[in-house]
């Protein structure tokens, strides 16, 4: 009982922090705040298409933030779904791009499956180097984004590029993830995303390999004092994180934009770490986290174009929510001081 | 008069009060022993002492004036030293540097070190603290080591000194050292503070002992008024548990485990070079001071280490190149001596710390999945029959104490499939009645039948319960013993100090 009021407390604490620098940036961009928050709710709630929208922007949070929570409760800090998730797309493009005549389910099965494969072989790399020389994996994902990015730049550019065209983008692609809910530009990745919060749940508590994972992630050396294959265990979550980075990657290419471009996931992969973080690495939480963010993102956007504030404003509330989530410990010290005082 | 006191000391921490209005007063050269099981508070008055801890109520008198020591920096200007049970010293700097860390000497920055040398000199002559201060501190002994925390309390004035069980890193003839020098700071007027759970340190070098129960002090008394039982009677608050019972060795079966010429390298230093036996239903105590090559010889034989030379043979099997989960199958329990890092998973809970040797092993695993009505039945069957408490599979192991951990450890390890059981400082950390229960469970799982290797810096430990004594000093076994009550301690202490057994030599008194 008395831990549930102090989780309402710290929750009542970061919406109020929020809501207060929300509303100093807001006056700042010269605007009324409760305009804005009108404005704000309207863009979600008040279309079909503004809510189809939030989901649409969900799906590759959702999936690559479940590939960072595996890697994050087995120890392994991935900062690398941004190159994970081009990787994935530029696999799932050669696979559509494939001349072969087949059922249309049956091509973007295979273009899914080619990306799930490529995000893990991308993580595999910084996974295994962890594992069996202990070299850095925080540097090693990060350092494989740019390459990852700039490996999606030259073949668009080059052998993937559209020959009918001067721009750097691939041809149109043929197979695609079906819309599930016409008019809006919800696709079968959304229900792909809720999928895997059911099988990665199920994977972290319900089998073996999850809970080896788990015990490598909260203690490396109780794992080897005990027989638990800690290598190999690096290896899977590094490897299962990037596969569904790739996913991710991939179900914007086929559901959404259905090219390969340059900004094709425009820092999808960052935002997916804070997805990640503040779902406190539980499927459940990463759900939740990740129809959060998106919903700020098309919030922000509807401000911007309805009433000119810039949607940069969501990134500062971001980053603030991310400290504010970093000073957990002491914000839950204060909580706990305050109510001590409150007793005595 | 008195130098130190301290009256109704309070202190609580969430859920536990530490201190319940606790008294202790110090005189001028004596020596004081604080006497209590873990979690009877010592650590915690201790610590209000030098003032980590702020206490709640109570004052603290220091030379008949009362004082508040808001931090250490205050307690070491008023004249206390604290050595504490892991010492606080830099091992890439010299002695010298060590004791003059922090110290603003005259004409700092610039300070004179033949003078400081000279004076440090002086100081450890006349406590007989013996060290080179030109030495690094991490080419010194632990025994050496301890010397010069003593030497770092004295160079800052400190006219009380607190000690923290510090024979626990000692060999019995380092330990008479010790009590030498403890008996010059006497007669020099300092006072010092002993905490200890060894019933002959203090009756051997105590004037008055004041002994610590469930945060409050119940008694206390000069040393010579009392004898040992009676002073664990009151420090338990029961009658002392009865030593287990050891059944005469059956003998003459094959060696269970069996290391030949194995070495172990770490850093391209040679850690462990041994060749030993193990027969079933014996206890094989492994003697010798701390970090000696101990844990070198539990991990290589339970493979979390690798031997670089060597073999192993294993109930008839050589199992030099098994890994730690197929040793674990064909029955070598471990029991480490660290047991927050390497035997349990803090942040988990205690059904899952229980479950980490068989989660996936068929039932607690079926078709993939974990079954967790299996792991639940598992789990109470194993709290029932080592009463862990509380009897919670859902609590966090973090927030078990010390001995139900261990027991949480023993009730995973040892089943009716261990044929081996390697127990490395079973008992370090435990109280009384927790060490003894570990002790008779080790007794009982002999006297079924299996091999235990018994390793323990504690040599009362060792001598109540193996069979034979192997003692190792720098990663070498100097001899092996059979044990029996006429053994010399003696003998056993200066292998412990590096003196092999010569041949034909006697150990018998």
């Amino acid at each position: 009982m008395r831990k549930y009021t102090v989780q309402v407390a710290r929750a009542l604490v970061y919406t109020g922090l929020t809501l207060a620098v929300a509303t100093l940036l807001i006056l700042g961009a010269g605007a009324s705040p409760l305009q804005c928050a009108g404005v704000f709710i309207r863009g979600i709630f008040g279309s079909l298409n503004g809510f189809a929208e939030v989901l649409v922007k969900a799906a590759p949070l959702m999936l690559a933030g479940l590939g960072i929570s595996i890697g994050f409760r087995s120890g392994f800090f991935n900062i690398g779904a941004e190159g994970q998730m081009y990787m994935g797309a530029i696999a799932a493009t050669v696979v559509a791009m494939w001349p072969v005549q087949m059922p249309s389910w049956i091509h973007v099965t295979l273009a899914m499956a080619a990306a799930f494969l490529a995000g893990g072989l991308w993580a595999f790399i910084p996974g295994i180097l962890k594992a069996k020389f202990g070299i850095s994996e925080i540097i090693n994902t990060l350092m494989l984004n740019y390459i990852a990015f700039d490996l999606t730049g030259i073949l668009i550019r080059g052998v993937l590029q559209d020959s009918t065209d001067y721009l750097p983008q691939s041809p149109a692609l043929g197979p695609e993830l079906a819309g599930i809910l016409a008019p809006t530009r919800l696709h079968a990745g959304f229900l792909l995303a809720l999928l895997m919060v059911l099988a990665v749940w199920w994977l972290m508590e319900h089998t073996p390999t999850g809970f080896e994972l788990q015990v490598v992630g909260s203690n490396k050396r109780a794992a080897r004092c005990l027989g638990i294959n800690v290598m190999k265990s690096i290896v899977i979550a590094s490897c299962l994180g990037g596969g569904l980075a790739g996913i991710a990657g991939a179900g914007e290419l086929l559901g959404i934009q259905h090219r390969l471009l340059e900004g094709l996931v425009g820092g999808s992969g960052y935002t997916a770490i804070l997805v990640a973080l503040l779902g406190r690495n539980n499927p459940w939480g990463v759900l939740a986290a990740s129809i959060g963010f998106a919903a700020l993102q098309v919030g922000a956007n509807t401000m911007q174009r309805q009433m000119g504030i810039p949607a940069a404003i969501v990134s500062i509330l971001t980053g603030f929510i991310v400290i504010l989530l970093l000073c957990d410990a002491l914000i839950l010290k204060l909580i706990e001081k305050r109510k001590v005082e409150g007793a005595a | 008069m008195e130098l130190l006191e301290m009256k109704g000391i309070v202190k609580a921490f969430p859920g536990v009060i530490a201190n319940n209005h606790v008294n202790l007063s110090v005189k001028a050269g004596e020596i004081h022993a604080l006497l209590g099981e873990n979690g009877a508070g010592k650590t915690t008055l201790m610590n209000i002492l030098y003032g980590l801890y702020q206490a709640d109520s109570g004052s603290v008198f220091w030379k008949g004036e009362k004082v508040h020591f808001h931090s250490p920096l205050d307690a070491i200007a008023a004249g206390i030293g604290m050595v504490h049970q892991h010492f606080t010293l830099i091992p890439t700097m010299t002695v010298l540097q060590n004791i003059i860390l922090g110290l603003k000497e005259k004409g700092y920055p610039f300070i004179k070190i033949t003078e400081i040398t000279e004076s440090i000199q002086a100081l450890a002559k006349r406590y007989g603290l013996a060290v080179d201060v030109k030495k690094r501190v991490s080419e010194l002994s632990v025994g050496e080591q301890q010397r010069v925390e003593i030497l770092k309390a004295l160079y800052r004035g400190a006219e009380l000194l607190v000690l923290d069980e510090p024979t626990a890193v000692l060999t019995p003839q380092e330990t008479c050292e010790f009590f030498e020098v403890l008996r010059r700071l006497k007669s020099e007027g300092h006072a010092v503070i002993l905490i200890t759970h060894r019933m002959a340190e203090i009756m051997a070098i105590s004037d008055r002992v004041t002994i610590l129960r469930d945060g409050s002090d119940l008694a206390v008394m000069n040393t010579q008024d009392t004898d040992p039982a009676s002073l664990a009677k009151l420090m338990i608050g029961s009658e002392l548990p009865e030593r287990p019972v050891i059944e005469p060795h059956k003998g003459d079966a094959a060696p269970l485990l069996e290391l030949k010429d194995i070495v172990v390298k770490k850093e391209r230093i040679s850690r462990l070079a041994i060749s030993l036996q193990v027969y079933p239903g014996e206890i094989v105590g492994i003697a010798g001071v701390d970090g000696n090559g101990q844990k070198e010889l539990a991990e290589v034989i339970c493979g979390i280490l690798s031997a670089s030379q060597g073999t192993i043979q294993y109930d008839g099997q050589d199992i030099t190149k098994a890994t730690v989960y197929q040793r674990f199958r064909r029955g070598i329990a471990y029991i480490s001596d660290d047991r927050h890092h390497d035997g349990l998973v803090l942040d988990m809970n205690l059904r899952q710390n229980l479950m980490l040797r068989k989660y996936k092993l068929s039932p607690y695993t079926k078709h993939g999945c974990l079954n967790r009505n299996k792991m639940d039945e598992f789990s109470s069957s194993c709290i029932g029959k080592y009463q862990i408490k509380p009897p919670s599979p859902g609590i966090k192991m973090r927030l078990l104490s010390g001995g139900n951990q261990q027991k949480a450890i023993l009730a995973r390890e040892i089943s009716e499939e261990a044929k081996l059981i390697v127990a490395c400082q079973p008992t370090r950390g435990l109280d009384i009645g927790a060490t003894m229960q570990v002790r008779s469970i080790l007794a009982e799982q002999r006297n079924r039948g299996a091999g235990i290797l018994l390793i323990s810096a504690d040599l009362d430990e060792i001598l109540s319960l193996s069979d034979r004594i192997a003692v190792l000093f720098r990663g070498q076994l100097m001899g092996v013993l059979d044990n029996g009550a006429e053994l010399k301690t003696e003998t056993i202490g200066s292998m412990m100090g590096g003196r092999p057994l010569a041949e034909g030599e006697t150990t018998y008194a």
